[in-house]
């Protein structure tokens, strides 16, 4: 009996051992070293002072930027450019008229996606008109179109090299990987330096932003494709080139179109961002409702873009699967024509102004009723600026206390611990070089309270996406019910929630951490709900047939079956929260994205840029803890 | 376990074989070849009508060939390492030798196979006849012209006319319907698209396929897509057509079907083909010539029947132990010299039949059957001999 | 291949580059808005910071600009930092409202000269601490910085740990807030809100319980309109006592909020540049547009248009 109970046991725990000894270990040397020494925060001796030279190098640039010729030669004519195409798009969008490219949205939907796309494309084009945002959304529209097709381009042919080379692969990979981390808002600081505020600065940084996934979908449809049909080319003869033509290029076809859909999504939400850098169109009226504390305006303006979102992610998703030929496509250019014409005939090049619908009243009404309702003295759970106010004393204060009050080096030590337990040396080595370089730059105590904050976030955002998941994958009715709602949180401009969650959960770290969860959580929820659903019907059909209770099931098959899809959510997770972290600064979030906006505000390159690298640095970091290498799961 | 046109049709009755199948003596470069200690097997087995002269230029010439993967592998071949078992050679230097010093010719006009099973490097092998993988030593020619030592363009000029593969896993272009496919080798060949689609049309109508050229290979069966890896590698009219285990991943049934196609094929066009297999019954049906490979090399290289009836080590004995042997062999191996007047009367066969065929045959009359070729009479066979084949044991000691 | 496909690419960019430098020198700052009107139109850009005072500067002059003379006005939403550097670079034309930058008037008003002065707002601005009224009545010695330490603990959350809570604002404005706390040696942690937006509906999420707080805020603004507050009296300001950031102790300055416009636009501009040069109203007209906006959730325009209408002696006096 005794052996039949240890037997199983005994094999396990040298890998147990070899699995954890680094955390043992760690603790072991934590205790030792505070005995020995005690100090709490990175050494001052250690950090470098970057505000001196970045200060010149921003004076420099601003001193030189009408004179000097890297930017009379080049970057002006950059910038000429991004403006002239824009404003061909633009012209040409305005040309069409609203009911040129209402025809054209809905027919392209058609041929890409089918019927009831091409409906919902006609719908949305038409509640942009209604909400009177019809010339704001034209111009983010064509915003949109030069950075997407940029971010395409640039995209597909960095993908083209990393698919091809395996040097460039390995070479580009880390940037990749770097830049999938970095938050969009800093990117705008080196572009605002050197192009100034407006178009160009907004397009460029939105090309910075949404080339990357091309980049990693091209290089990764390349390099996934079939070897056997690349083989068979080979063997009939085929030419490098034609190689790439007629089998690599099409095979990587499902990988290529993603890779847009994602550049889309990206640009698109970018748009918003790249308002604070005088972007134009509809961000901008986002921003401008913000300043008048105004959340229906603000509403009226996020709108139309949740629409864009939703139709361009459909219509690329529909293209995945379908083509159309060539005389299809003629009549559906001849159609727009007709329908622009007939537009300008009519008279009508705007949206009629006598078409417009107010939502901004309605909403205000309705977001002041709630959070009059729900701030405070609600009976027995409290008011949300009581959760708010505990959360905070209760949570975040201890965690990131005790993250401030840990001596350096044992933090550094515990990160590279927790590395080498998910993954290899190499991970722990970017992990703990990361932490170091936040360490060197200066902003020791401020990264450890931005920390707090996204550890907090993440472990919500993990609480409230494995449970709504759960939900989701027992019911598909449940799923259909939230799939809309997630769509509108994912594309939802965070500037637009910005006033309610201030308004229920107060100014400070809180509504900051609330924020960020609101923008986290579909994709959680989403990732954890396809990873449950996805868990062989016989491994459940054998539990279920032992009599295993519904928590049993989930707890010892769906959870541990579907673990690479639950590792992945929480990789997401800790991604996506970063990248709100700036957002979280507009909202009394303060550390590392108060410092960024406030860079961004006051021109200080130092300020912004430091933080920016900082935010940087957690995300390394904060990814490499959090995603396990291939080899360790194999 | 029937193969070839000889005896495809019935006993006596057996036009001369409009292929060289089974044809030639066993002009074998590879000495384990014919084991006589394994039985009085009737080595020089003339077939009837063999078109070329064993003389003739082979088709493919293959001499002394290895494939080492690993590092620096070039230093394997010819030294010491060459001779070490595969996991001591890993051990030692991190490589792998798929291929061991392979020699073969291939005939014009054969069907020639090779069998082995999975890391037998008959996949390897094949390859290295047109360099999708690229050989480590020992020479390859087709019709004596080095391949080894071509260019580029040249290569390529072999790939896109003189040698096409059929690939395990088909190897077909997902997003293009099936003539497209079809006319893929076409294609890069440079031909215009009305010309090419136009041929490959007529070869999807010759393996089968006509009404559904406009389908994507997503939406046929294994068997329909395998036709189409077939019909792409017929369009370009190749000189050989190269089989990578075609029809391993393919139901039996379907199996079963494939192989009749190509037995269809190679009786109407004649073309060489060189099939690759693991399946030992496919190598019988198909084979005029097998390479039996075990790691690396070939171990037995002969006629369907010389391997099962004799076969040249325990390795092999071992494989071809569950063979109906009656089925395969002739009754060549199981004739004696006529004796009295046995040579000139009673039932005759011809010297293609098989045993079973033969048994039939002496079952039914109860006496010695002759065997007859061209009006002579080669000899007779009896009960004793045909047991002693079915057997597996001399043919004389049963007599005695 | 391999190197084909090189020696291709390093040729294609090797001409990319050429074409771009071929045509010569391109001077971004004699670039246009891609959503500008077409050429020959008279065009003004004007830059609006986000708070409200600056957007109601802004609606009436565009609602004069092109209502009364004929332009077409284009707007640009900026911070007022990088406002002085668009206005540099001639992305906009004018920056009605700036609180002071002293370092960027040095820079580029005095040092490169593309920025010339336009004259006063007419508004005077002035930056305090200051308390809900229901709080300053209940408790009168609150409005003495002195006493503050007192308050302390009726002024704590959650956010401000066990310190009082001093609630700033938008990372754009000016502040000396800290080193204030700091120099004076008050019980209190300055907060974040980090935008205006935020700090707004706070302050009015407080009101709304009538609790007590204390906030960075600044004259004219329409808030004071909704919510009642009383000043907090600091050490009296005196002139370059905020010279040092670090060593600030004493309160903000009554600032006249000054008007820049692009050096070349001042020159050049004609009747617009004239206009914005004269365009000075006071901080009572200032806040009536500005409520317009905040409170009755009028659109710029509409607010602009109804003070237009009803005070057009006012306005006539700009006309050039």
């Amino acid at each position: 009996m005794t052996a039949a109970v240890t037997a199983p046991a005994r094999p396990r725990t040298p890998v147990a051992a070899r699995r954890y000894w680094p955390v043992a270990a760690a603790l072991v040397l934590a205790a030792l070293g505070l005995l020995l020494a005690g100090r709490g925060s990175w050494p001052a001796a250690l950090s470098v002072d970057l505000s001196g030279p970045l200060g010149s190098a921003s004076d420099w640039i601003v001193d030189n930027r009408d004179s000097h010729p890297l930017f009379l030669y080049f970057f002006g004519h950059v910038s000429n450019a991004v403006v002239l195409s824009v404003r061909g798009v633009y012209l040409v969008l305005l040309a069409a008229g609203w009911a040129g490219v209402t025809a054209a949205a809905g027919l392209v939907a058609w041929r890409l996606a089918g019927v009831r796309l091409a409906v919902t494309a006609v719908a949305a084009f038409a509640v942009c008109g209604l909400l009177g945002m019809w010339v704001p959304t034209m111009q983010t529209l064509a915003l949109m179109v030069v950075a997407v097709a940029a971010s395409v381009a640039l995209g597909a042919v960095l993908g083209l090299a990393a698919g091809l080379s395996d040097r460039t692969y390995r070479a580009l990979r880390p940037v990749l990987d770097t830049m999938q981390v970095l938050p969009a808002f800093a990117y705008l600081l080196p572009v605002v330096l050197v192009f100034g505020i407006g178009v160009p600065a907004a397009v460029l940084a939105t090309v910075v932003y949404a080339a990357p996934p091309m980049a990693r979908l091209t290089a990764l449809g390349l390099r996934s494709a079939d070897p056997g049909v690349l083989e068979a080319a080979a063997s009939l003869g085929a030419t490098g080139r034609q190689r790439l033509l007629t089998a690599r290029i099409p095979l990587a076809r499902k990988e290529l179109l993603l890779g847009v859909n994602q550049s889309i999504m990206m640009a698109l939400s970018m748009a918003v961002i790249a308002s604070v850098i005088g972007a134009g169109g509809l961000g901008d009226r986002v921003y401008q409702a913000l300043a008048s504390v105004d959340v229906g305006a603000a509403l009226a303006a996020g709108i139309p873009i949740v629409l864009l979102a939703v139709v361009l992610d459909r219509t690329a998703t529909g293209a995945r699967s379908r083509g159309g030929s060539g005389r299809a496509w003629t009549g559906c250019a001849a159609a727009v024509v007709a329908a622009a014409l007939t537009g300008r005939l009519t008279g009508g090049l705007t949206w009629p102004e006598a078409w417009h619908v107010d939502i901004a009243e309605p909403v205000n009404r309705a977001v002041d009723w709630m959070t009059a309702h729900l701030y405070s003295g609600v009976p027995l759970i409290g008011g949300t600026a009581d959760w708010a106010a505990h959360f905070t004393g209760w949570v975040l204060d201890p965690v990131r206390d005790g993250l401030q009050a840990l001596p350096w080096w044992a933090l550094l030590m515990a990160v590279g611990a927790l590395a080498l337990v998910v993954g290899t040396w190499r991970t722990a080595l970017t992990a703990v070089g990361a932490m170091a370089a936040i360490g060197v730059l200066g902003v020791w105590d401020a990264s450890l309270d931005t920390l707090s904050q996204v550890l907090a976030a993440v472990a919500v955002t993990l609480v409230l996406g494995f449970g709504i998941a759960v939900g989701a994958a027992r019911s598909t009715r449940l799923e259909r019910l939230l799939r809309p709602v997630l769509d509108v949180f994912q594309t939802m401009p965070q500037f637009v929630y910005l006033i309610p969650v201030v308004a229920l959960f107060g100014v400070g770290r809180a509504p900051a951490v609330a924020a960020a969860v609101v923008y986290a959580l579909p994709a959680v929820v989403r990732i954890t709900t396809q990873g449950l659903r996805g868990v062989d019907p016989v491994a459940l059909e054998s539990a279920r047939s032992l009599g295993a209770t519904g928590w049993q099931q989930l707890r010892q098959v769906q959870f541990p079956l579907a673990r690479p899809a639950l590792l992945l959510a929480v990789n997401q997770a800790v991604v996506l929260v970063l990248a709100v972290v700036i957002i979280g600064g507009l909202v009394g979030g303060g550390a590392l994205g108060y410092d960024v906006v406030f860079g961004l505000a006051q021109g200080d390159l130092a300020t912004g840029l430091v933080a920016g690298a900082a935010i940087v640095c957690l995300g390394l970091m904060l990814d490499r803890v959090t995603q396990p290498t291939a080899e360790k799961e194999a | 376990m029937r193969k070839s046109p000889v005896t495809e049709s019935p006993a006596g009755t057996s036009p001369a074989g409009t292929s060289p199948a089974g044809a030639g003596p066993a002009a074998n470069p590879v000495t384990s070849g014919t084991n006589p200690v394994a039985g009085p097997v009737i080595s020089p087995v003339t077939g009837p009508g063999a078109p070329e002269p064993a003389t003739a230029t082979p088709v493919f010439s293959v001499e002394g060939l290895w494939k080492v993967f690993g590092p620096k592998s070039d230093r394997v071949p010819g030294s010491d390492l060459a001779e070490l078992p595969a996991a001591e050679l890993r051990e030692r230097t991190g490589c792998t030798a798929a291929v061991r010093d392979v020699s073969f010719d291939v005939r014009k006009g054969e069907v020639f196979v090779v069998m082995g099973l999975s890391g037998s490097g008959k996949s390897t092998l094949v390859r290295c006849l047109t360099r999708l993988i690229e050989p480590t030593s020992g020479t390859v020619a087709i019709d004596g012209e080095d391949i080894l030592s071509m260019d580029r363009s040249r290569l390529r000029e072999l790939r896109r006319h003189r040698a096409a593969m059929v690939f395990q896993h088909f190897g077909l272009l997902p997003h293009r319907t099936v003539v497209d496919n079809v006319a893929y080798g076409l294609e890069i060949q440079g031909m215009g698209r009305a010309e090419r689609r136009a041929k490959a049309a007529e070869v999807v109508t010759k393996v089968g396929l006509e009404g559904m050229e406009d389908r994507k290979p997503g939406q046929l069966s294994g068997g329909q897509q395998q036709r189409v890896g077939l019909a792409r590698a017929l369009a370009v009219d190749p000189e050989v057509l190269l089989f990578d285990e075609p029809f391993s991943a393919l139901d039996p049934l379907i199996r079963r079907d494939m192989q009749e196609e190509v037995i269809r094929l190679h009786r109407e066009e004649g073309r060489t083909m060189i099939f690759i297999t693991h399946d030992l019954n496919e190598a019988l049906r198909l084979g005029d010539r097998i390479a039996l490979m075990r790691d690396g090399r070939i171990v037995q290289l002969g006629t369907p029947e010389e391997i099962v009836g004799a076969p040249a080590d325990d390795y092999v004995r071992d494989f071809v132990r569950d063979v109906p042997r009656e089925q395969v062999l002739t009754v060549r191996s199981a004739m004696r010299p006529p004796s009295g007047g046995e040579a000139e009367s009673g039932p005759a066969l011809a010297p293609g039949a098989t045993v079973s065929e033969a048994i039939e045959a002496v079952a039914r009359t109860g006496g010695p059957v002759r065997v007859v070729d061209a009006g002579r009479c080669l000899g007779v066979v009896d009960h004793e001999g045909l047991l002693s084949v079915v057997a597996g044991v001399p043919v004389g000691k049963a007599a005695a | 291949m391999r190197m084909r496909t090189r020696t291709a690419a390093g040729a294609a960019g090797t001409l990319a580059l050429l074409i771009l430098t071929g045509c010569g020198a391109a001077d971004m700052t004699r670039q246009a808005s891609p959503y500008a009107a077409a050429r020959g139109t008279k065009t003004v850009t004007l830059s609006v910071q986000s708070w409200v005072g600056a957007q109601a500067n802004v609606a009436v002059a565009k609602y004069l600009l092109e209502h009364e003379l004929g332009y077409r006005v284009d707007t640009v939403q900026v911070d007022e930092v990088p406002a002085w550097d668009a206005l540099s670079q001639g992305r906009v034309d004018a920056l009605l409202e700036d609180w002071g930058h002293p370092e960027q008037e040095q820079r580029y008003v005095a040092g490169k000269k593309t920025i010339a002065r336009g004259g006063d707002l007419g508004v005077t601005g002035h930056i305090g601490w200051f308390v809900p009224t229901y709080f300053a009545k209940a408790h009168p010695d609150v409005t003495d910085w002195k006493n503050l330490n007192k308050y302390a603990d009726e002024l704590r959350t959650a956010e401000s740990g066990g310190k009082g809570q001093l609630l700033d604002g938008s990372p754009s404005y000016v502040t000396n807030d800290k080193a204030l706390v700091e120099n004076l040696g008050l019980d209190y942690k300055v907060v974040f809100a980090g935008s205006e937006a935020a700090q707004i509906t706070q302050i009015k999420q407080f009101a709304k319980e009538r609790k007590p707080f204390l906030t960075y805020w600044y004259k004219p603004q329409w808030l004071f309109e909704k919510v009642p507050m009383t000043e907090v009296k600091l050490p009296a300001y005196k002139e370059g006592c905020d010279a040092d950031p670090e060593k600030v102790a004493c309160a903000y300055p009554h600032t006249p909020l000054q008007k820049f416009l692009n050096a070349d636009f001042a020159r050049d501009g004609g009747k617009a540049a004239a206009f914005l040069k004269n365009f000075r109203w006071t901080t009572e007209a200032q806040n009536e547009v500005a409520l317009m906006i905040a409170e009755q959730k009028l659109t710029p325009e509409a607010a602009a248009g109804k003070w237009v209408a009803a005070n057009e002696p006012t306005w006539r006096k700009w006309m050039p």
